[in-house]
């Protein structure tokens, strides 16, 4: 599978915040031949280890989560039709759209989120966006058949599949944020064969979009060195202003600089990247990252984290775009990274 | 035979026309239509004319038709960034566009229409729903020039939702407005029918005017006529009945008038009765608001009495129409019975 493959592949799953085995699974599978040992945890986090074999070596932690945003079903009306909510979801990707509703016992549902047709609508209502609340699902059943399939909490996902745009650029689901665990799948092709002086581990996380509680968790198990969050940022778009905070789509991995992606590490990383001459853009945060390492950075007694980003055009809807270019730059990055610690690092 | 109905849907709602473009819907049509056509004519505006030979033949002509084309996009401009700027053929809700996918141009080119991410926005901002000039579809080009290689001013763009069948005797498809017409239009063709009959398929109808149904008419200048659309059903939570336009599972739609038409209320009178007798579902449309293309059929030279018929279509001009299978089966039933009367 090329790794263009892999990234729809894994895009293509469906695992909402709490659902994430059937991407677990997968990514198991990807990972598996890579490293010496995987496991999927009782969360559904999957995690592989590759040993370097040196006593005493530090251990390097590279995350990226597998969960996707959703939506959750939160009623059936009495014709039959679901209302539902979503997190992180902005209300005007919805109507006229698709989405597929997992149920617990009937397998996964085609439903159409409907839209007024014009004909019905007073003039000047479509310059407001319907509120998710006015939105429903509609199943094509009648009530008694949907309450029979459907429950209230069962989750809702987008239903894009990947495909291939211009410029080897791909669009679809849930590359936010399964294309960086490409991008470690990537690093570790790079890797292949090569010495380490530390021990790597992989995690594929749960639960970011709802607060990073997997990565909480396989930290916490695992305690690295300097555990580092493989994420997506946003890639620039035409509708940007010029105050948006943007980076370029091709412009290569992200390097984060802040309080959560400690300043002396990124530097040390960039100046990895320069002897590689591998692009990097670069990205300051003062605080919050929005990504893993927030959570990975407070575990115990604290750890080293890095936040390394993937440029992503239109986040969270179902039709993200991504550049293979930055894919292949990142996972780069990452084997740089690994090849590159010593005690420099002082991890 | 809703199997057959539903086997040509599928084919044609997989093929892309708005108005002007229809092309590769009448090619397809006409190599279905070929084995039981008597004659064909393709018109000035793309009008494909079927003549069916019955047992009999009429002292007027009577005409079935549907249109071929559906609603989309002209691309209008390419900006310096590479992005697709468009207009909408027919009347399309901006509100729908919105996070996508489309087919772009004649190299049919994936691409998406999308908006920058919620993380970037305000809640008032999302609030707001952009209209269709601030929109575009993101092909992945970088450039005009990479765009132009592609995508060139003046060339059609499309919805891309594949046609899916879904719950319960459910389809979800673009274009079901109105391949569903045409539809039903090549499976009645496959009968023996006692009287000559000519179909049309028409262009040009989702712009306005039954421009195409109007050059038709005058040249087959009909003694009676019935168009197969497909309506909007507005069947949905929180819109009572009497708003509801039409409803699914109500079966065949029989309209009164609309912007466009007054439908011959004797004919009317005497299908639905015969409806009634051979147990065909039917119902009115409780609107006059839309037109279609009875308005030049109706109106075209001397005039024409006629009736309209329709698949009550849920989310009509958007990426997802969505009917249900019975309902095509009960239209398919009354055109039956109009075009077997000895008129």
């Amino acid at each position: 599978m090329t790794l263009k493959e892999k990234i729809k592949t894994l895009g293509n799953l469906y695992g909402v915040s709490g659902d994430e085995f059937a991407v677990a699974q997968k990514a198991a599978e990807l990972l598996a031949p890579y490293v010496d040992k995987v496991d999927i945890d009782k969360f559904g986090n999957v995690t592989g280890y590759k040993s370097c074999g040196k006593e005493g070596a530090k251990k390097l932690l590279l995350d990226a989560h597998i969960d996707e945003i959703g939506f959750l079903v939160t009623g059936i009306t009495e014709e039959g039709f679901l209302h539902f909510m979503g997190i992180g979801v902005d209300q005007r990707m919805l109507p006229g759209s698709t989405l597929n509703v997992m149920t617990k016992k009937h397998g996964n549902l085609l439903g159409v989120v409907g839209a007024v047709p014009p004909h019905l609508q007073a003039p000047g209502e479509n310059t407001k966006s319907l509120p998710i609340e006015k939105l429903y699902v509609d199943l094509g059943m009648p009530c008694e058949k949907v309450k029979e399939m459907v429950s209230v909490g069962d989750y809702m996902t987008f239903t894009s599949r990947a495909f291939d745009l211009l410029g080897d650029q791909i669009c679809g689901k849930s590359f936010d944020d399964r294309a960086c665990f490409c991008c470690i799948l990537h690093a570790l092709e790079l890797l292949k064969d090569k010495e380490l002086n530390v021990d790597l581990i992989i995690t594929g996380t749960t639960k970011e979009e709802i607060g990073g509680h997997g990565a909480s968790y396989r930290a916490y198990c695992e305690r690295p060195d300097l555990a580092v969050a493989i994420d997506v940022c946003h890639a620039r778009t035409d509708d940007n202003l010029p105050s948006d905070r943007v980076q370029e789509l091709g412009g290569g991995p992200v390097i984060t600089i802040g309080t959560n992606s400690l300043p002396r590490m990124a530097k040390m990383l960039m100046e990895a990247a320069r002897g590689k001459e591998i692009p990097f853009q670069l990205s300051s945060a003062p605080a919050h990252t929005g990504t893993n390492a927030w959570s990975m950075q407070i575990i115990e007694e604290g750890c080293a984290t890095l936040v390394v980003s993937l440029p992503l055009k239109y986040m969270h809807s179902p039709v993200e775009v991504i550049k293979m270019s930055d894919v292949e730059n990142t996972g780069r990055l990452l084997a740089c990274l690994a090849m590159d610690i010593d005690r420099r690092w002082q991890l | 035979m809703i199997n057959t109905i539903t086997e040509i849907l599928k084919t044609l709602c997989e093929k892309d026309g708005v108005a002007g473009y229809e092309d590769e819907v009448r090619n397809t049509i006409s190599e279905l239509a070929a084995p039981y056509a008597e004659s064909m004519v393709t018109d000035a505006l793309g009008n494909l004319i079927v003549l069916k030979k019955g047992g009999n033949r009429r002292e007027k002509p009577l005409v079935v038709s549907a249109h071929m084309d559906e609603v989309g996009f002209l691309v209008s401009k390419i900006t310096e960034n590479g992005m697709i700027k468009f207009l909408t053929v027919g009347s399309i809700d901006p509100r729908v566009m919105i996070g996508r996918k489309m087919k772009v141009g004649y190299k049919k080119l994936p691409g998406v229409i999308s908006l920058k991410a919620i993380h970037l926005t305000t809640p008032a901002e999302r609030k707001v729903a952009p209209g269709a000039s601030s929109l575009y579809i993101d092909i992945g080009a970088s450039s005009k020039a990479e765009a132009e290689r592609y995508v060139r001013i003046g060339d059609p763009c499309y919805f891309d939702s594949p046609f899916e069948e879904f719950g319960d005797m459910r389809i979800k498809s673009k274009a079901i407005d109105d391949r569903v017409g045409c539809a039903v239009m090549l499976a009645l063709m496959q009968k023996d029918l006692p009287y000559d009959t000519y179909f049309v398929f028409a262009t040009n109808e989702e712009i306005g005017g039954s421009r195409g149904a109007m050059t038709a008419a005058i040249r087959l200048k009909p003694g009676r006529f019935l168009t197969i659309e497909g309506t909007t059903a507005c069947d949905v939570p929180e819109v009572p009945l009497h708003a509801q336009s039409t409803t699914q599972g109500l079966g065949c739609v029989v309209s009164i008038m609309d912007k466009g038409s007054v439908y011959s209320r004797d004919l009317l009178r005497h299908f639905t009765a015969l409806a009634d007798k051979e147990g065909i579902k039917w119902q009115y449309r409780r609107s006059a608001n839309g037109s279609t293309d009875a308005r030049g059929f109706h109106s075209a030279g001397s005039g024409c009495k006629g009736m309209g018929i329709a698949t009550p279509t849920r989310y009509i001009h958007c990426a997802c129409n969505v009917v249900y299978k019975p309902d095509i089966e009960a239209v398919y039933k009354m055109a039956e019975l109009f075009v077997k009367e000895g008129f």
